[in-house]
């Protein structure tokens, strides 16, 4: 399921939430961690300071007579003994000072030698701040003692203790609290993804379904609601119904193209009509001629020449919508032909409204492009510009090909086209729902957006449309 | 601290208070023997094998004393609170006329021993001058190889502890000494020889942190000694001179590393006598 995205944010829910899940398990686990190893760090210096607290004032008692008499030997004897013993304090070594800074004795006279001042700097702070002092990353700790007698202070009894057994049972206990707050963080973030991938099934059905409507597949059992969950039993049956209101607006946007098609149909046939049975009086005018006058060469020729010319202009006319109308619409390559016989298609409406219709048509015999398409979606917007111009106006037609691009540009001089229908032509992305009106340019959209094509519409100031259509003529060209 | 040796005065002293310490003998029957820090440290078993000879060789239950410092012991002897004791020489020349010298420890063949200087092993001194400035350790103020010979030995060379040295104490103990200057508690020290030797075969390791700067003349050996109107005194003589004839008595011999006790005439302590002498004019 990651392999359907690789930045997080396209991972599924279903690893997304255990994972989430997991990272706030993480945070709460070090978070308890802390707490408990802070907990544990100070309970171990509360119960070493009053272990210190204890056996000092128990050895100070024995201290203050020979450390009144500056009895060298019986304080380092004390001393000596106390750091000799096993089981009590962890003791490194101990030093009484005397009121002046010297050292009277000290467990290891070498390095803290007798009569000499104090020269090792924990040990001074811990003199000068009194009570016990922690160096956990020389992993000792210093615990101070005033010796008294009298009332008056007679020295101080230092005790340099080795914390390493404190530290390592601190290790350790960091070490358990990481080892099972990492096997319950990852327990817990499977059981989440089984979970949720089990919560979530019925979604990713869905997602399936929807996968496989868009292929145009049918999603089959997929649809299924399913068993136990009421919320997506109410979801799949929406989903259904969503499914069919989009199948029956389909159905109905087919039938809406048909009919539009049939509608232009009817119009080019009505013109058509017009478009033979004009030449058609002309000609029975000559066959006329010809039987009462055909004895005559002069005539006869002449007539002939305008028969054959009427007879053409009706081919033509005729050909042109067997072209645009054969059931095999799908033309797999564009003509030149093809394009010019747009001409006759739109003849009877530049007829109709006397417009000049400027055709420069520059494309190449044939082209790799769809040419049912092209020529179905330039029709729809050739009659839209003709209907557009206003009654003696100028329709302007032109077709390109280079650099592996085909480009046509129609010009008219109507009152512009509305912007709702300039953005049904210039739109991307997947066909909206066909508009109110305007069907013929939502046609000609979607099909030149079936073909890969683009479409730009510019709208001149004093009015007057042009619409610049380019489609890419070659297999990864990119329409810019 | 210096001047702490046993005087004359001093010990009057303590004798008019000596009524009124701890009963340790007097009223007790049988024999009362004091022990002072010349023995080596406290062996139980030689305390043991002791009693246990001279209860035999007396007929008498026997109770062994001992105190911290010789000049404890020389007052509960002194005071009659004990039958005899086996203090130092310098004590027993102090007070030789009160005191009968029952027997002398034979060590080495010869009834002597020297006093020694010892110094730590790493010690860049060579010679006795260079110790100025030290702090030196020594054994106990009444003692003579422990404090007297090395005190006098500076008088002789025009120079006085208490200003030669940085800073002197007592230990109350030979072996403490050795302790002290093997330790880095003092630089060097005044220790008995027949105590420095013996340590060196049974406790190595101690000494092996020390090492011996300068050896003194022969002195007469740490005699047992006796009050002089003592009953005890013949009793514990013939004790003490059958100990090589018994094997309880040669066993205390070979704990204690001594040949022999033998009899001999007070003029072996005149050597610490005239150091004695010597002290106490200049202090």
């Amino acid at each position: 399921m990651i392999g359907t995205g690789v930045a997080p944010r396209n991972w599924p829910l279903a690893v997304k939430v255990p994972l989430v899940v997991a990272v706030l398990m993480a945070a709460l686990g070090l978070l308890a961690s802390w707490i408990v190893l802070a907990s544990l760090a100070s309970i171990q210096e509360r119960n070493l300071r009053r272990l210190a607290d204890v056996t000092l004032q128990t050895l100070a008692a024995s201290l203050a007579a020979p450390v009144e008499r500056r009895d060298i030997w019986e304080t380092f004897d004390a001393l000596d003994r106390l750091t000799a013993l096993d089981g009590g304090m962890p003791v490194i070594a101990m030093v009484v000072l005397l009121p002046g800074g010297e050292v009277l004795a000290a467990s290891d006279p070498e390095r803290f030698p007798t009569l000499r001042p104090l020269g090792e700097p924990l040990l001074l702070s811990a003199l000068r701040g009194g009570g016990m002092l922690f160096d956990t990353g020389a992993a000792r700790a210093v615990a101070t003692y005033r010796l008294e007698g009298g009332g008056e202070q007679l020295g101080t009894l230092l005790a340099e203790l080795d914390i390493r057994a404190l530290l390592a049972e601190r290790r350790r206990a960091a070490l358990a609290l990481v080892v099972s707050n990492s096997f319950l963080t990852l327990v817990m973030a499977g059981v989440g993804y089984a979970l949720m991938r089990r919560m979530l099934g019925p979604l990713s059905r869905l997602a399936a379904a929807a996968e496989r409507l868009e292929k145009g597949e049918d999603p089959g059992v997929l649809l299924e609601a399913p068993h136990g969950s009421r919320e997506f039993r109410k979801l799949f049956g929406r989903f259904r119904a969503m499914v069919r209101a989009v199948r029956e607006r389909e159905m109905i946007l087919k039938r809406l193209v048909e009919e539009d098609r049939l509608a232009q149909l009817g119009r080019l046939a009505s013109a058509m009509a017009h478009e033979v049975n004009n030449p058609l009086t002309g000609l029975l005018t000559v066959v006329d001629t010809l039987r009462r006058r055909g004895e005559d060469e002069g005539v006869r020729r002449h007539a002939v020449e305008l028969l054959e010319r009427g007879l053409l202009g009706i081919r033509n006319v005729v050909g042109a919508m067997l072209v645009a109308y054969k059931e095999d619409r799908e033309a797999a390559r564009l003509t030149r032909r093809a394009i010019d016989d747009l001409r006759y298609l739109v003849q009877h409406e530049v007829a109709r409204k006397r417009l000049e219709l400027v055709w420069d048509n520059r494309l190449p015999p044939s082209l790799p492009v769809d040419g049912g398409a092209v020529r179905q979606a330039l029709l729809n917007l050739l009659l839209n510009a003709c209907g557009a111009s206003p009654v003696g106006g100028t329709v302007a037609f032109e077709a390109v090909a280079e650099d592996g691009i085909c480009r046509f540009r129609i010009a008219d001089q109507g009152g512009g086209i509305p912007a709702a229908m300039a953005a049904i032509l210039e739109r991307s992305g997947p066909p909206e729902a066909p508009p109110g009106r305007g069907l013929g340019l939502w046609t000609a959209a979607t099909l030149w957006q079936r073909i890969g094509g683009k479409i730009e519409v510019e709208r001149g100031e004093a009015g007057g449309t042009r619409i610049l259509l380019v489609v890419p003529v070659e297999v990864g060209v990119e329409v810019a | 601290m210096v001047g702490r040796h046993l005087s004359r005065r001093s010990v009057t002293a303590l004798l008019a208070a000596a009524p009124l310490l701890p009963a340790a003998g007097r009223a007790a029957p049988g024999l009362s023997f004091g022990l002072t820090p010349v023995f080596l440290d406290n062996d139980a078993r030689l305390l043991a094998l002791m009693r246990r000879y001279f209860e035999r060789r007396t007929g008498s239950p026997v109770r062994l004393v001992k105190r911290r410092s010789y000049q404890e012991v020389t007052v509960l002897l002194l005071a009659g609170q004990l039958d005899a004791a086996w203090i130092c020489g310098y004590p027993y020349v102090q007070h030789r006329d009160r005191l009968d010298l029952v027997v002398v420890p034979v060590w080495r063949g010869a009834p002597l021993y020297r006093s020694y200087i010892i110094v730590r092993r790493d010690h860049p001194a060579s010679r006795l001058e260079e110790l100025q400035g030290d702090i030196h350790a020594f054994s106990d103020p009444d003692s003579n190889s422990g404090y007297l010979a090395t005190a006098t030995l500076l008088i002789r060379h025009g120079r006085r502890p208490g200003t030669f040295f940085r800073h002197v104490f007592f230990t109350y103990g030979h072996r403490n000494v050795v302790r002290a200057v093997s330790r880095g508690l003092a630089d060097s020290g005044s220790v008995d020889g027949y105590v420095f030797e013996v340590l060196a075969e049974r406790e190595p390791d101690l000494v092996a942190g020390c090492r011996v700067l300068r050896r003194s003349v022969p002195f007469g050996f740490p005699p047992i000694a006796a009050r002089a109107d003592s009953r005890a005194t013949g009793l514990l003589r013939s004790a003490f001179l059958d100990m090589e004839e018994d094997p309880v008595g040669r066993q205390i011999l070979a704990l204690l590393r001594l040949d022999r006790f033998a009899e001999a005439a007070s003029s072996l302590y005149d050597t610490i006598a005239a150091n004695a002498r010597i002290l106490a004019l200049a202090s």
